[in-house]
């Protein structure tokens, strides 16, 4: 016994022993993966913007930085094209973000202590996320169908009022988009709210019971401060979800009326693989996504802090 | 003060009782919120049993007055897609990814995460690092290389692009390195290597997060929408979130159809849901922040 006991202590030499190269051979196989789809498109991705991309008739000729221009230029149409249905998509996510947190955090507060069916609610309100987006897309199309759609029918029920044209009238026609995807995603913010608020201890709230205050000031002094770093991650990652709005515009208005509701993510895939114009498409790419690294970069800040306090010690 | 409750009284009665009045009110938001949740999908289901002339009536008609399978016949015979095919697409190119997915972040989260070597931490902050990058960045040259090898309107081009995700690599690895070195060191002394520590000690110990990564993957896969929007147009080769919308693109007023086609398509979903629900809640809720 006494004589085995001796190399255990050393197993970590005996690893680093055995072959240096191991550990490499196990990133491998990811590694050269990530590098073709990962790292070489973005470098390729560059290349292709500053080159006019014909995939008709195969040529690539070296254009320089015309397609970024382009965007900045007024008068094109992707100046026009790219910036409004960038802020169609700022717009859509600056209506859905509060909603989509304000009502994760209060299903959450009516879900969070023991109730009759607790399981049962919770599953009913995460369960629509579980649908294709176009799925809830044909649904909510339906639902709100300009003459006999459920929406319509219901307010015709109660105040007799006559049928909306929700799709087709400029401005209400955001209203399924939003309601749908609200629907569609307030269950996993919940989810996320629900695991969170367990993680407050109760001797807080006891001791707040004890001084006397009442349940609306726990959830204002107790409740609402703890809940701070997942209110943040929640704002970033629903932010980051709602700018990148493609298929809930596409399925329910397919962008209209007249690009009204037409996302960012949508145009671009329309000037590349509609219009055909790949390069343009690729510049489009990249500003739009230089915009949204700042709101990865916060996300991405809250996931490393999880790792350091994972670092071996 | 308190009374003895008198023989053969249950004792759980009195606060039962007491508890009921103070909690109706949020039972009963609780069940309204329900009704509102549960609406769109009754509707969905409902107009899928309804007749053409009943789907469209007015005023309308809440519970189908002639209830008819004529729409799911008229949809599963369709000659414009195959809505079983689509089903089958989807489920294989999500399956092939997850599985694929999650040997790969698992053998690439081991050294991360037990191993000691030059370059480790490097490699896992480069790899992290691409996480910041916005996928709409790679777009377009990754559908360009699809055109290049030839795999458009092929299953390659939905399975090979994603597998190399990074997320859940950073999942695995975060649990990995929670496993005590006891358990490493005892399988050690019986003459283990690493790939049988690998695979008899990290992998066993760690199902909860394996089975939380494959769930993801294979939700994220079977969800994709815009990637084999383009992608891939043969419809026999549509994965069902594209297929049931060009479905939907053809039928737009033949709602009974349309809601038959619809249900079918969130089936698998639905069932898969009610399997793995647990999983789905809990995974979701550990992998997000851990405060």
């Amino acid at each position: 016994m006494t004589t085995t006991q001796a190399p255990a202590t050393h197993a970590p030499t005996g690893t680093r022993r055995r072959g240096s190269l191991e550990p490499y051979l196990y990133l491998l196989p990811h590694a050269a993966l990530f590098f073709m789809f990962t790292v070489y498109p973005i470098g390729y991705g560059l290349y292709i913007s500053l080159h006019r991309w014909d995939l008709l008739n195969n040529t690539q000729t070296f254009v320089g930085t015309e397609f970024f221009r382009n965007l900045f230029t007024s008068g094109t149409p992707q100046f026009e094209f790219f910036w409004r249905t960038l802020w169609n998509t700022t717009f859509f996510t600056l209506v859905s973000v509060p909603l989509l947190v304000a009502a994760a955090l209060g299903l959450a507060a009516l879900l969070h202590r023991p109730i009759f069916g607790r399981t049962f609610f919770r599953a009913v309100f995460f369960m629509p996320g579980i649908l294709t987006v176009s799925v809830m897309g044909i649904l909510w199309r339906w639902m709100f169908d300009n003459q006999i759609g459920l929406v319509n029918a219901a307010r015709d029920l109660m105040t007799g009022a006559p049928p909306i044209a929700w799709l087709s009238t400029e401005g209400l026609a955001w209203v399924p988009i939003v309601v749908g995807t609200v629907w569609w995603t307030v269950g996993f913010n919940m989810t996320l709210y629900l695991a969170a608020m367990s993680n407050i201890p109760h001797s807080l709230y006891e001791a707040a019971a004890l001084d006397g205050a009442t349940g609306g000031q726990q959830f204002r002094f107790i409740t609402w401060p703890m809940l701070t770093p997942i209110t943040l991650f929640v704002v970033i990652t629903t932010a980051l979800a709602s700018f990148q709005l493609f298929g809930q515009s596409l399925v329910i208005t397919n962008g209209g009326p007249t690009r009204s509701t037409q996302s960012v993510i949508q145009y671009i895939t329309e000037e590349g693989f509609t219009n055909s114009q790949i390069s343009s498409a690729a510049a489009m790419g990249f500003v739009f996504g230089l915009m949204m690294l700042v709101l990865t970069a916060a996300q991405f800040r809250l996931m490393a802090r999880d790792v350091q306090s994972t670092e071996e010690k | 003060m308190t009374t003895v409750p008198p023989k053969g009284v249950p004792v759980r009665t009195p606060p039962r009782r007491r508890r009921l009045p103070r909690e109706w009110p949020r039972f009963l938001v609780l069940c309204l919120l329900s009704l509102l949740f549960l609406a769109p999908v009754y509707w969905m289901i409902s107009t899928s049993f309804k007749t053409e002339a009943d789907a469209i009536a007015s005023p309308v008609q809440w519970w189908p007055a002639h209830p008819t399978l004529e729409n799911y016949r008229a949809v599963l015979t369709s000659p414009d897609g195959n809505i079983l095919r689509w089903t089958w697409n989807s489920l294989f190119v999500a399956l092939t990814f997850t599985v694929l997915h999650v040997a790969l972040c698992a053998l690439t989260a081991y050294p991360l995460a037990r191993m000691r070597f030059p370059g480790r931490n490097a490699w896992f902050w480069f790899i992290l690092s691409s996480l910041m990058i916005p996928g709409i960045v790679t777009l377009v040259p990754t559908y360009i290389m699809m055109l290049n090898f030839g795999w458009i309107n092929s299953f390659h081009a939905l399975i090979w692009p994603g597998i190399s995700g990074v997320f859940g690599v950073f999942l695995l690895r975060q649990f990995f390195v929670g496993i005590p070195r006891e358990l490493e060191e005892a399988a050690r002394l019986d003459g283990a290597g690493n790939f049988q520590i690998l695979w008899r000690i990290i992998l066993p110990l760690s199902v909860p997060s394996l089975v939380t990564l494959a769930v993801f993957a294979f939700m994220g896969s079977w969800n994709n929408y815009l990637w084999p929007l383009y992608t891939v147009t043969d419809v026999d080769k549509m994965t069902l979130p594209v297929g049931i919308t060009t479905f939907s693109q053809r039928y737009t007023t033949e709602y009974g159809k349309l809601m038959a086609a619809t249900t079918l398509a969130a089936v698998p979903a639905l069932v898969a849901y009610l399997i793995a629900q647990r999983f789905l809640e809990a995974g979701l809720s550990t992998t997000g922040l851990k405060e």
